[in-house]
C-alpha cells in the first residue's frame, strides 16, 4: 500500500526505535512526516529554489546515515532540523556572494504598484491578519525579499519561530544557542526585517 | 518612538507567549498605560504575521524516492564519508596541488624523452619490441614462444585487453557493472561469467560503447584497491600491462583509432606511470591524470547517469555494428 503523510499517525519515538532496527517503512515514514515542513524551512532560509530540493536530501540522507547515532537527548523534532539547518547555512555561505547578486536583481524588479501596497502595510497601524496578508502576493514577494536581507542567524530564527512555528527552547535545541539568545536574535530580526521594509518601500 | 532593544525584546516574548504569567500582567498595562508602546506591539506583532503570511512551497512529490536513489548510489559509490572527507582535506588541498604542480614541471622533462621515444623511428629487427631503455620502464609478460609471429592486425580493430580490478566490495561492483552494461545498450555484446571469487565480462562493441562504459566505471573508480590493464591480450605476443592505471588512461587507450596506437598509448602510460611512481608522495599518480592529455587528446568521457532521475537519460542505444571493434575483459577480483 502507497505510504501517504495522512496515514502517519504514529509518534516520532516509536518509529526512531524502528528505524534503528532498520524497518525502512518506518523511516520512510518519518521522511513523508517532515519533507514539506523541511523542504519549506530550507527554502526561506536559502531563499534558492532551485537547491533546495538537493538540500531537503541531503537532509534526509544524513538523518538515515546518522539515525543509529540518535541517542534520544532532545527530540527527533529539532535533530532533523538541526541538520536541515546546518546544511542549509553551509550552503548559504559558501553561495553567499551570489544571493547577493540575486538579490540585487530582484529589488530593481520590484514595482510601484508592490511598494505602494507595502507603503499602505506599514503605515496601518492596526494588526493585520495573517490570512488577509497572505493574499497579498505582491506584498509576500517583498516580505521574501526582505526576509533574505537579513542576517542569517537573524533570518534563521525568524524562519523557524514564524514560519516553522518552533517556540524558543526548540529554537535554541536546533541552533545550540542559548534561550536568551533566541530572545534578543528574534527581537532584533523583527525591528530590522521593519527597517528593511520600511527601506523598500522608499 | 525609537526602537529600544529591551523594550522590543518583551513585546516580542508576549506576543510569542514565552513570558510568565507575571510580565505578561505587566505588559498588558504597559501597552494600555503607553499608546507608543502599544504602536510598537502592533508594529512587531505585524512583522510576525507578515512572515507567517508567506505561501508554503509544497516539497517536490518524489522526494522520497530521489533521497532513496541518492542513498543507492552513494552505498555503491562507497562515499558515505566524503563531504566530511572532503572538509578535512580542504586545508591539505592546496599544498597538494603546489607539490602537484611542481611534480608536474619535472614530469614535462620526462614526458618529452617519452614522446620522443615513442614517436622516434625503430630499428626493423626492433619492431613490436619496446626500445632498450625503455624496457625498464614496462612491464612486458615473457614470450612463451620464442619465434612468435608478427602481430596481424586486422583492419577496423581497435583496442583489444583485459582490465584487472580489485575491489572489497565485490557485490556491489557486479551490480555497478552489470548496470552499466545494460544502461549502455551493450547486453547483446557481453558475456559474463559468475565465479566465487570473481567476475569476468567479456565485452565485444564499438568503441563508442566501449568508451561509455568506461566513462561510468570512472564513477567508482576510487572504490577499486588496484587497477591493472593488459592491453593486445588477444594478438600480440608481448602485451603491455600497466600498473597501477588510472580511468583516464583507459579512455585514451581504448579510444584509439587502431590496436597499434592503441598499443603505443599504453607504453606511454606505463612509462609516465613509472614516472610518477618514482616522484616523492605516490598521490602524484592521481594528480598526474591530466598530465596525460598533453600527449594526445583526451576523449570526452560522458557523466555518469546513475543519479538521473530522467529515463530518457537511460535509454541508450545498442551501438551499431561496424566502425572500430573493441574487445575488452573486465576481470572483476574480490580482495576480502
Amino acid at each position: 500500500m502507497p505510504l501517504s503523510a495522512a496515514s502517519i499517525n504514529i509518534d516520532d519515538s516509536v518509529l526512531v526505535q524502528r528505524s534503528q532496527s532498520g524497518d525502512l517503512e518506518a523511516m520512510e515514514r518519518l521522511i513523508l512526516k517532515y519533507q514539506g515542513r523541511i523542504y519549506n524551512v530550507i527554502l526561506k532560509i536559502s531563499g534558492n529554489s532551485d537547491d533546495t530540493a538537493e538540500l531537503t536530501q541531503e537532509t534526509f540522507v544524513k538523518v538515515i546515515e546518522s539515525i543509529d547515532k540518535f541517542k534520544g537527548r532532545s527530540s527527533f523534532y529539532t535533530w532533523v532540523f538541526r541538520i536541515a539547518v546546518n546544511l542549509t547555512l553551509n550552503y548559504c555561505q559558501r553561495n553567499a556572494k551570489m544571493a547577493t547578486r540575486s538579490l540585487d536583481a530582484e529589488d530593481n524588479e520590484s514595482d510601484s504598484q508592490a511598494r505602494q501596497g507595502l507603503k499602505e502595510f506599514l503605515s496601518d497601524d492596526s494588526a493585520a491578519d495573517p490570512a488577509v496578508l497572505a493574499q497579498r502576493r505582491e506584498l509576500c514577494d517583498l516580505a521574501k525579499q526582505a526576509l533574505l536581507r537579513l542576517e542569517e542567524p537573524q533570518r534563521t530564527v525568524m524562519v523557524l519561530r514564524d514560519i516553522e512555528g518552533m517556540n524558543y527552547a526548540e529554537i535554541a535545541d536546533v541552533l545550540n544557542i542559548e534561550l536568551g539568545t533566541v530572545r534578543s536574535r528574534l527581537s532584533r530580526a523583527r525591528s530590522h526585517l521593519r527597517e528593511i521594509l520600511e527601506a523598500m518601500q522608499k | 518612538m525609537k526602537a529600544n532593544p529591551q523594550i522590543d525584546e518583551l513585546l516580542c516574548s508576549f506576543i510569542d507567549g514565552e513570558l510568565p504569567l507575571r510580565q505578561q500582567t505587566e505588559v498588558q498595562r504597559l501597552v494600555a498605560r503607553d499608546a507608543e508602546v502599544a504602536r510598537r506591539l502592533r508594529q512587531l506583532q505585524n512583522c510576525k504575521n507578515l512572515v507567517n503570511a508567506l505561501p508554503a512551497e509544497p516539497a517536490p512529490i518524489d522526494m522520497l524516492e530521489q533521497v532513496k536513489r541518492s542513498l543507492e548510489r552513494r552505498t555503491l559509490l562507497g562515499d558515505h564519508a566524503a563531504p566530511t572527507v572532503s572538509r578535512a582535506g580542504a586545508r591539505h588541498l592546496k599544498i597538494r596541488r603546489f607539490v602537484a604542480a611542481a611534480a608536474m614541471i619535472a614530469l614535462m622533462g620526462g614526458l618529452g624523452a617519452v614522446v620522443y621515444q615513442i614517436v622516434a623511428p625503430v630499428a626493423p629487427g626492433e619492431a613490436g619490441r619496446p626500445a632498450a631503455d625503455m624496457s625498464r620502464s614496462i612491464q612486458v609478460i615473457p614470450n612463451t614462444l620464442p619465434d612468435a609471429p608478427a602481430p596481424v592486425v586486422v583492419a577496423g580493430q581497435g583496442f583489444s585487453g583485459r582490465l584487472e580490478l580489485r575491489t572489497a566490495s565485490l557485490t556491489q561492483a557486479d551490480a555497478f557493472i552489470k548496470a552499466a552494461i545494460e544502461d549502455n545498450g551493450l547486453k547483446g555484446f557481453a558475456e559474463v561469467q559468475t565465479l566465487a571469487d570473481r567476475r569476468v565480462y567479456r565485452i565485444e562493441c564499438r568503441r563508442e560503447g566501449l568508451d561509455r562504459l568506461v566513462a561510468d566505471l570512472g564513477t567508482i573508480w576510487k572504490n577499486f584497491d588496484s587497477a591493472t590493464l593488459v592491453v593486445d591480450t588477444d594478438r600480440f605476443a608481448d602485451p603491455v600491462v600497466i600498473k597501477p592505471v588510472t580511468v583516464r588512461q583507459v579512455a585514451q587507450i581504448v579510444n584509439q583509432d587502431s590496436a597499434e596506437t592503441s598499443v603505443q598509448m599504453a607504453r606511454g602510460a606505463a612509462v609516465l606511470n613509472r614516472f610518477a611512481q618514482a616522484m616523492p608522495g605516490r598521490e602524484i599518480l592521481s594528480e598526474s591524470e591530466d598530465t596525460t592529455t598533453m600527449m594526445i587528446a583526451t576523449p570526452e568521457i560522458p557523466r555518469p547517469r546513475l543519479a538521473s532521475n530522467d529515463p530518457a537519460t537511460k535509454a541508450i542505444p545498442a551501438p551499431p555494428q561496424g566502425g572500430v571493434q573493441t574487445t575488452m575483459t573486465i576481470v572483476l577480483l574480490n580482495t576480502q
